[in-house]
């Protein structure tokens, strides 16, 4: 288990950012620290490797980690732009750690593990992105770290590369006790058992994927998790919603043919993603946002189960907003 | 192809020229064959103005060097290198700068790696190191003769006319090139790098060995060269602090006098100016060898195992 409550302020030429977190990871566990840029995740994975001072505390297994070396910590840290050690071999890479601890993996199986084991005699320069997220995936596993570390591993890469290695990561992860720093609402609800919403150098709501994705404390964590923000008071009494500041997640709006006995809704934006269309609907006075497989006519009908709508606590609003 | 051919058609016409004695036509054909040169890359008339001027430019950087070359016959450099003071001028003009490069590397180096971090005044730090580049040279000279010299802070150091005051006036003036070599080449490495490597388990120290210092020895190495190279061709400075040298000389097996090869070429052009155009050529000769091994060590980036 690794326990902090950290906090530092950073320093640039003008302004100073403050960081502070109170946030537990259990053995086996993925929690994601997921915010926008700007929000501090990285700062504070960087902090709990070590690379910066900080005050509070940190523990791992109990063990205390204030004051310890970041060669000492045994964190096993992914950097988003690869950080490979370009004077070296793939193989030299993986083995780095090797050196400084006795129960080191052996760097070609994990290689094949990964699936790049015909890139060992290889140097950095030559590697696709994906392949050297690979490889310096390996050279983590390679010293059997108790907590894996990983800033946003996945953002460099282009869709399909990350994918593959998205689904790899979460298989060679799932056994490990991993902070995992991501913007992306889709990585995060991918690999994370557990979500850190972070805004501004602050956790503004943690818990289980689920319970942050379906029932955001904020309108904050709301809109960054992806769900429709919307005042109940603005929606036709037909819809059935409970009062107050509400969210709901697109992919419970129903329209159309789903949606027999809903309420009426104009079309004013249909957007083709991957699988499904992303309709954007004027309900009454309010915007919902829906998923839906073909492209809908411009009148519609729309329903939302009365038990997807989530009251977000406190009217809504932020703290600090 | 089209590279070596536009070097030997200039070749052919400088040799013509040459023949003729009429070097103005070869410096007009050059300028000429570059305007032409700037018409076929088909970038308009931007493009062959362009060429046009930079092409008189590289004629004026390198046409007094082929002239210098040329003018030189191989008899008279043969005979100056006979010549044991011309030989101890050689001596002192490699071994010199060798020092005070390895002196500027020393105390420069690990500066560069100071540099790296932010600190209170280190813009400070970097103005002052920056300070020799516009210092006049011969001022440098006398601030060296005056600092360490007679009653200087140095005092039991010999430096008027000697190789340790020959060596701090090179250092001065040629420290800069080193340290900000050396910056240079550890900016080149990747902090991240350096960060994987302390979470892998390298400690600050085999994070230095392992990581930082064989990807910035490239910057480091040609950062000592350039330093080298700039303490070879130093003039004001040297001729203030040290015109006449005291030095071992190992070939003789005894202390002997001898000159800094540029300032023995301003000197010997009033005596015997065949042996200044021998030495000349020399010490060209010397740091144009110097000259690609930087371009052959910064070329290629990625470091050195």
């Amino acid at each position: 288990m690794l326990r902090f409550d950290v906090r530092a302020a950073f320093r640039d030429d003008a302004t100073t950012f403050d960081v502070a977190a109170d946030l537990a990871v259990r053995d086996g566990e993925t929690l994601c620290l997921l915010g926008p840029s700007g929000s501090g995740k990285t700062l504070l994975l960087e902090l709990l490797a070590g690379f910066h001072d900080h005050a509070g505390r940190l523990e791992l297994d109990g063990r205390s980690l204030d004051g310890v070396p970041p060669e000492e910590r045994g964190f096993g840290f992914v950097f988003q732009q690869y950080a490979l050690f370009e004077h070296r071999s793939v193989r030299e890479n993986v083995a780095f750690g090797a050196k400084y601890h006795e129960d080191a993996r052996d760097p070609d199986a994990l290689l094949a593990r990964l699936g790049v084991a015909d890139l060992a005699e290889r140097f950095p320069g030559t590697l696709s992105g994906g392949e050297k997220q690979r490889v310096a995936l390996a050279r983590a596993l390679c010293v059997r770290p108790d907590v894996f570390l990983l800033d946003e591993p996945l953002s460099a890469l282009d869709a399909p590369t990350r994918e593959r290695l998205r689904d790899d990561l979460v298989d060679v992860l799932a056994d490990e006790t991993a902070v995992y720093v991501t913007h992306d609402r889709t990585t995060a609800r991918a690999v994370a058992d557990r979500v850190a919403v972070l805004r501004d150098g602050r956790v503004a709501q943690v818990g289980p994927v689920a319970d942050v994705f379906e029932r955001p404390a904020t309108r904050f964590v709301a809109a960054f998790t992806g769900a429709t923000v919307v005042e109940s008071a603005a929606l036709p009494a037909g819809l059935d919603a409970p009062a107050g500041t509400l969210a709901v997640r697109p992919e419970h709006v129903r329209i159309g043919v789903d949606a027999p006995d809903g309420v009426p809704a104009r079309v004013t934006r249909a957007v083709r993603e991957d699988a499904a269309h992303r309709v954007t609907l004027a309900v009454g006075d309010a915007e919902l946002v829906a998923y839906a497989p073909n492209d809908p006519p411009e009148e519609t009908t729309v329903a939302v189960p009365s038990e997807r709508w989530h009251a977000i606590p406190d009217g809504g609003r932020d703290a600090d907003a | 192809m089209l590279v070596l051919a536009v070097a030997a058609v200039q070749v052919a016409a400088f040799l013509v020229a040459d023949a003729l004695g009429r070097p103005t036509l070869y410096v007009v054909f050059a300028v000429v064959s570059a305007a032409c040169l700037g018409a076929l890359a088909d970038r308009g008339a931007f493009g062959v103005v362009a060429a046009c001027l930079g092409g008189a430019l590289l004629v004026a950087l390198v046409y007094p060097l082929v002239t210098l070359v040329t003018v030189a016959s191989p008899e008279s450099v043969l005979a100056a290198l006979a010549r044991p003071d011309v030989r101890r001028t050689l001596y002192l003009s490699v071994y010199g700068p060798l020092l005070a490069t390895l002196l500027a590397c020393l105390l420069g180096v690990p500066l560069a790696l100071l540099l790296r971090r932010d600190f209170a005044g280190r813009p400070v730090v970097e103005a002052l190191v920056d300070l020799p580049l516009v210092v006049p040279h011969s001022v440098a000279g006398l601030a060296v003769l005056l600092a360490f010299g007679e009653g200087g802070a140095l005092p039991s150091l010999p430096v008027l006319g000697a190789v340790p005051g020959l060596v701090l006036a090179l250092t001065f003036v040629s420290a800069p090139y080193a340290v900000n070599g050396a910056r240079e080449g550890f900016e080149t490495v990747d902090r991240d790098a350096e960060r994987a490597a302390r979470s892998l388990g390298a400690s600050r120290f085999e994070t230095f060995r392992r990581v930082t210092a064989p990807l910035a020895v490239r910057g480091v190495l040609s950062g000592a060269v350039l330093s080298w190279a700039r303490a070879v061709s130093e003039y004001g400075a040297v001729a203030v602090v040290a015109y006449n040298v005291t030095v071992f000389y190992p070939p003789a097996g005894e202390r002997v006098q001898a000159m800094f090869g540029s300032v023995f070429v301003v000197r010997e052009l009033d005596v015997n100016f065949d042996a200044a155009v021998a030495v000349a050529v020399c010490l060209l000769a010397v740091c144009v060898v110097v000259f690609l091994v930087v371009r052959a060590l910064t070329r290629e980036t990625g470091g050195w195992r």
